[in-house]
């Protein structure tokens, strides 16, 4: 490990900075290292183009722009979810409440329009401001009282959705009225308005990540979290901050299925937690924090959605579509352990 | 074994100083009452055992511990309750024994790590929007000066030990204009690498920061360094002129015995 490699001996200087590496081997560590991230999402988009083949043999109804447009429908509400989800887990935290929160967002927006009668923003600023407050609560309990995320949320899991089964009283609340179910059932020209909402969920979350200071101090900290403290970094605000974007974007999930389902209730969306964390990890972000994208997490939920429909074209049994994903996230994690092992030995 | 009394730096302004500085991990006591002043161009030793409370004392004058008591004065200003990102904002730079660098991120990214380039446009700059082109380009350059030959784009984990040390201790030196604390900057690094971290420092001396230097290499501290001071079980033990130290004398402050030496005066 402390012996340089010939080429990074100082006492050949370059003309040109980045030349260092002229060897062959130079150039193919460095193409390894500035595509380490865009190469793991690259292998599963590989991985989705070969599902969707797959699925294209067997039938033929499978990639017709309807289909993949209800694959995209399929995935938007997960696929939401999971992109707050990536946030927190790069910043080495979780957040269990995520499904909940849907249920949370969609009972509270149900009790306002609904029972209330307000209008349609008000319910919908209410089920955000609900989710994005019990994001702030996790994120605060983390930060100040150093509970660790995973029990936060996990206490917020079930909060949350005690809270929606309250003021829904156990019951479906339904009947929000084709205005606000335009959120969930809208298309133009077939492309679905809820994958619409995912795209531009999931392209804020990209250019928060990848382009501002903010998204840097969110790998820092995931990074390693004393080195980003040493620096001045405060990395328990900076924990707080991805728990009230997965709060948010738990809150938009759960619009989206309760327009989809024209009701509120504390279990729509409660169970979505694990598609979601499975997206998220199959799309290569690290548990461990300081890696991931949501770019990775966009096709690993797009691979789960295209699974589960085209196990449903083939009528194959329900129960199946749970252990080919649970497969899959073990084939993404081999792979992730092979490409690692091999990146090293070229290194 | 008394201790040995400061140099007279009267007329001269400390740009560091602690004042009685204590502070204790439950029930372990890590430093009590040391006092200790860096002044402008000067390079200083501090130089101790494991355990000595070198690294307790550097976190405390950086702002990532806060002593039980005792003062830290900044440029003659008490300056007690200040965060890190407080004293690095007064040009407080430091280097942590291998905890300076996240991993997970690129040489650039660590070089800027909380001091990123933004757009000048307004309203990039409330969006916190990264000027990365001209973050890559700082970055390059310095690594160029200081003859570096690393990518600046290269993730830290791919980098080898060495050349993780001196970019840490390349960040410090890069942005220490005032003052710069080094915890055992050549801890990790082969001889080239350390007498060029050792040229660094007497070059930012000769600039006019105050340098805190960090080391148990003997020799390094009696080659680099104007005057040390020596802490053993959390006091301070010695304050001397580097010209007037032998490397015994030290190596017996350290210790608190008059251990013989074998061999000649050099490493401990």
């Amino acid at each position: 490990m402390e012996d340089e490699s010939p080429q990074t001996t100082p006492d050949a200087p370059q003309e040109e900075t980045g030349s260092a590496a002229s060897t062959a081997q130079g150039v193919i560590r460095r193409a390894l290292d500035r595509a380490s991230g865009s190469y793991r999402a690259f292998g599963t988009l590989i991985a989705l183009g070969l599902i969707w083949l797959f699925f294209s043999l067997k039938s033929e109804y499978f990639f017709t722009t309807e289909n993949i447009f209800n694959i995209f429908l399929q995935a938007s509400n997960i696929g939401i979810i999971a992109a707050g989800l990536t946030v927190v887990l790069i910043a080495a935290e979780i957040d269990l409440s995520i499904g909940s929160l849907q249920a949370l967002s969609g009972s509270v927006a149900a009790v306002v329009i609904i029972q209330h009668g307000q209008p349609i923003w008000l319910g919908i600023l209410a089920g955000l401001g609900a989710t994005v407050f019990a994001g702030f609560i996790s994120g605060i309990l983390t930060w100040k009282l150093k509970i660790v995320s995973f029990i936060s949320t996990l206490a917020m899991l079930g909060i949350a959705q005690g809270v929606a089964f309250l003021l829904t009283n156990g019951t479906a609340i339904a009947g929000f009225g084709d205005t606000y179910g335009l959120i969930g059932t809208y298309s133009f020209r077939g492309f679905p308005a809820a994958a619409m909402i995912a795209i531009v969920v999931f392209v804020a979350i990209h250019l928060l990540l990848t382009q501002t200071k903010l998204g840097l101090q969110i790998f820092a900290v995931g990074g390693n979290s004393e080195a980003a403290e040493f620096a001045g970094i405060k990395a328990g605000r900076v924990k707080l901050v991805t728990l009230i974007i997965s709060g948010l974007t738990g809150g938009i999930g759960g619009l989206i299925l309760s327009s989809r389902l024209d009701a509120g209730n504390g279990l729509f969306g409660a169970n979505d937690l694990l598609a979601a964390v499975a997206g998220v990890v199959i799309g290569g972000t690290s548990l461990f924090g300081g890696v991931g994208s949501v770019v990775g997490t966009a096709i690993g939920v797009v691979m789960i959605a295209s699974i589960n429909d085209g196990l449903i074209l083939l009528n194959i049994p329900d129960f199946w579509q749970q252990i080919v994903i649970g497969c899959i996230i073990i084939a993404a994690m081999a792979v992730d352990r092979l490409t690692k092992a091999a990146r090293l030995s070229i290194l | 074994m008394t201790p040995v009394s400061p140099p007279n730096e009267t007329g001269r302004q400390s740009v560091l100083e602690a004042r009685g500085i204590s502070m204790s991990y439950g029930a372990v006591r890590a430093l009590s009452n040391v006092d200790l002043s860096l002044y402008p161009g000067e390079v200083l030793g501090l130089v101790g055992d494991n355990g000595a409370g070198k690294t307790t004392l550097v976190k405390c004058l950086s702002g990532v511990h806060r002593p039980d008591s005792g003062e830290i004065l900044v440029d003659g200003t008490v300056r007690d309750s200040l965060n890190a990102e407080q004293m690095r904002s007064l040009g407080v730079e430091t280097v942590y024994q291998n905890l300076s660098l996240v991993d997970t991120l690129d040489v650039m990214q660590n070089f800027f790590l909380n001091r990123e380039l933004l757009y000048r446009n307004p309203v990039a700059r409330a969006l916190g929007l990264l000027n990365k082109r001209q973050m890559y380009r700082a970055t390059t350059e310095r690594l160029r000066e200081l003859e570096l030959a690393v990518e600046a784009r290269r993730s830290i984990a791919a980098v080898s030990g060495g050349q993780r040390q001196m970019i840490a201790v390349a960040r410090a030196i890069s942005w220490g204009n005032h003052i710069v604390m080094l915890d055992e900057p050549a801890a990790a690094l082969g001889v080239r690498q350390s007498l060029q971290v050792l040229t660094f420092i007497r070059s930012m001396a000769e600039r006019g920061v105050a340098v805190l230097f960090i080391s148990h290499n003997m020799q390094h501290v009696l080659q680099v360094t104007d005057r040390i001071v020596v802490l053993r079980r959390g006091e301070k033990v010695g304050d001397l002129k580097t010209a007037d130290a032998s490397a015994q004398q030290i190596v017996t402050l350290i210790t608190g015995s008059d251990l013989v030496v074998a061999g000649k005066d050099t490493k401990v």
